[in-house]
């Protein structure tokens, strides 16, 4: 049999949107990922969805349908005015907190998911942070283990989104403190600041506070980018987890600066 | 067709298969217009009934590189979705019977190339795509091989998309974005400049997906045979081949780089018909 280019061209078409139309009936075709995240495997959880697998891309909306936390929980708890709490996305939490000196993020809504939901979460060697009225939320109504308590009141800040005025200074009734817990960091203090690893830190930033490259090199997996290159920005470019690059830089540059 | 003297006489033939142009240009817009749509809808003004789906999701070679994790562990890499490997199946069916009609028609980036080349076919006439000395050539074209291992390696250990930062199909419909890695904007450069000297230097020399595909020439159904005993050896075929596939001295083209463009058959180049032709049966 012998073959033109039209009968080709026309074979070409029916194939290709013959074959998306027939597998999206059988529901294959799915451009989006369904924003469920995956379960734990084994365990008193086992079957229960982990917070540690909320990503950037999921709204609110989603959270709720994987975990009993309302959208409007999450928006109070993360200072976000918005008619529809549940359309707003995990990964424009950042930007709101960008000059905060802290990295308000996906990590942040892990914690508070977790906490608020009673799962197991993994803070080990991790600096995540927490906005006060999130605090307070859980504080209220999340059963939280002593160790757990303590890590709160050690993560708890009060910063104000880009569009909201500053939050008013804590009362010593608000922001409870024990003894033992270490003091909430103080977001105006520039020595923590400074060596603060943030979705605007560039490489040659991390250069300069004495990160060897190759350690760099080793946790991005990749030859060291261009120097003004943001690690937010190659994180999302290359398909790393910010989130864990950016909390496995920090404890690097924590190592050299103390 | 026009009679003289009660013949049928064909007084235009056109010397390429402009059907296939068409066809270029269609997926080209379909996906550009997609990637924009891509960007709208992150702020809430997506044009209705078109797709917004993002690049990785109608992108067939994501479909490839998941494979590993989708056995292994049941999941698809980051940003892929399960769209990739539907179009990975169907681009696979159709180059099992026709060869990688998917370079040739459809890929909107090895378009692109052409576009360039058009350039460079003006600027060095025959000299235009034989620059590269034939023994470098003839390595170079392994090259894909090479990195389509490298590829699926890296992607199947860090269950990451790494390749996103080096892919030049992705720099090319999302450079607007500041999604795209200043890697991948510099191989898409080259690949555009280097266009205007060879034509679509990316597809012969490092496409990954050119590689997969390129492998379904060695057992396709259809191929392009000559007619040895109608051929007028003219070398038409080979001059006009974009892959530089020596089509003249072949009686059936068997070469992994083949994209079936069909522009050496008796329906474009070749000026004799029925001598070069696309066929799954033999040929006297
Ligand atoms: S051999 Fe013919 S069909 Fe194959 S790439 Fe060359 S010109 Fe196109």
């Amino acid at each position: 049999m012998t073959l033109t280019s039209k009968p080709l061209a026309a074979i070409l078409f029916i194939v290709m949107f013959g074959g998306i139309s027939v597998s999206s009936a059988l529901g294959w075709w799915q451009t989006e990922s369904a924003k469920v995240p995956a379960a734990f495997t084994e365990g008193e959880f086992a079957g229960q969805a982990n917070p540690a697998d909320i990503r950037g891309s999921y709204t609110f909306g989603d959270i709720a349908n994987s975990f009993d936390v309302a959208p409007d929980v999450l928006a109070r708890a993360f200072q976000i005015t918005s008619d529809d709490p549940a359309s707003f996305a995990v990964k424009d939490l950042e930007s709101l907190y960008l000059d905060s000196g802290y990295e308000i993020g996906t990590n942040s809504i892990r914690l508070f998911v977790a906490f608020y939901a009673g799962l197991p979460f993994d803070t080990t060697g991790q600096e995540i942070y927490l906005l006060k009225p999130a605090a307070d939320i859980l504080l209220a109504d999340a059963t939280l283990t002593p160790e757990q308590t303590a890590y709160l009141q050690a993560h708890t800040v009060e910063v104000a989104p880009a569009d909201v005025e500053a939050a008013p200074a804590p009362s010593e009734e608000s922001a409870p403190e024990t003894e033992s817990a270490p003091p909430a960091p103080d977001p105006t203090t520039s020595s923590t600041e400074e060596y603060l690893v943030k979705g605007k830190t560039t490489f040659g930033e991390l250069l300069q506070w004495g990160v060897p490259q190759d350690v760099i090199e080793q946790m991005i997996e990749a030859p060291m980018p261009d120097l003004a290159m943001t690690v937010k920005d190659h994180a999302t470019a290359t398909g790393l987890d910010f989130e864990t690059l950016k909390t496995q830089l920090q404890a690097e540059v924590d190592k050299i600066k103390k | 067709m026009v009679k003289v003297f009660g013949k049928r006489v064909r007084l235009f033939r056109p010397r390429t298969i402009w059907i296939r142009k068409l066809v270029q240009w269609f997926f080209f817009l379909l996906i550009a217009l997609i990637a924009v749509n891509h960007t709208l809808a992150e702020s809430g003004s997506a044009i209705p009934v078109l797709s917004s789906a993002s690049l990785h999701a109608v992108c067939p070679f994501g479909g490839v590189v998941t494979l590993y994790t989708l056995a292994s562990s049941g999941v698809l890499v980051q940003k892929i979705h399960s769209s990739a490997l539907v179009l990975a199946g169907l681009s696979l069916l159709l180059a099992i019977f026709f060869g990688p009609v998917f370079c040739g028609w459809i890929c909107p980036l090895g378009t692109v190339q052409e576009w360039v080349g058009k350039l460079g076919r003006k600027l060095f006439k025959r000299r235009y795509n034989h620059f590269v000395p034939t023994k470098l050539d003839n390595i170079l074209r392994y090259a894909r091989y090479g990195i389509l291992i490298w590829v699926l390696y890296v992607t199947a250990i860090s269950g990451t998309l790494i390749f996103e930062a080096y892919d030049p199909y992705f720099a090319l419909f999302n450079f607007w974005s500041g999604e795209v890695a200043p890697t991948a904007l510099l191989i898409l450069g080259t690949t555009l400049v280097l266009s205007v000297f060879v034509e679509r230097p990316w597809c012969k020399y490092a496409c990954p997906y050119g590689a997969v595909l390129g492998l379904t020439n060695l057992f396709r159904v259809f191929s392009i045979k000559r007619a040895a005993s109608t051929c007028k050896a003219d070398g038409a075929c080979s001059i006009m081949c974009p892959m530089n596939i020596a089509v003249d001295n072949k009686t059936v083209v068997r070469d992994h780089q083949c994209i079936s463009c069909l522009e050496c058959t008796s329906e474009a180049i070749c000026p004799v018909a029925k001598t070069v032709v696309f066929t799954s049966g033999g040929l006297k």
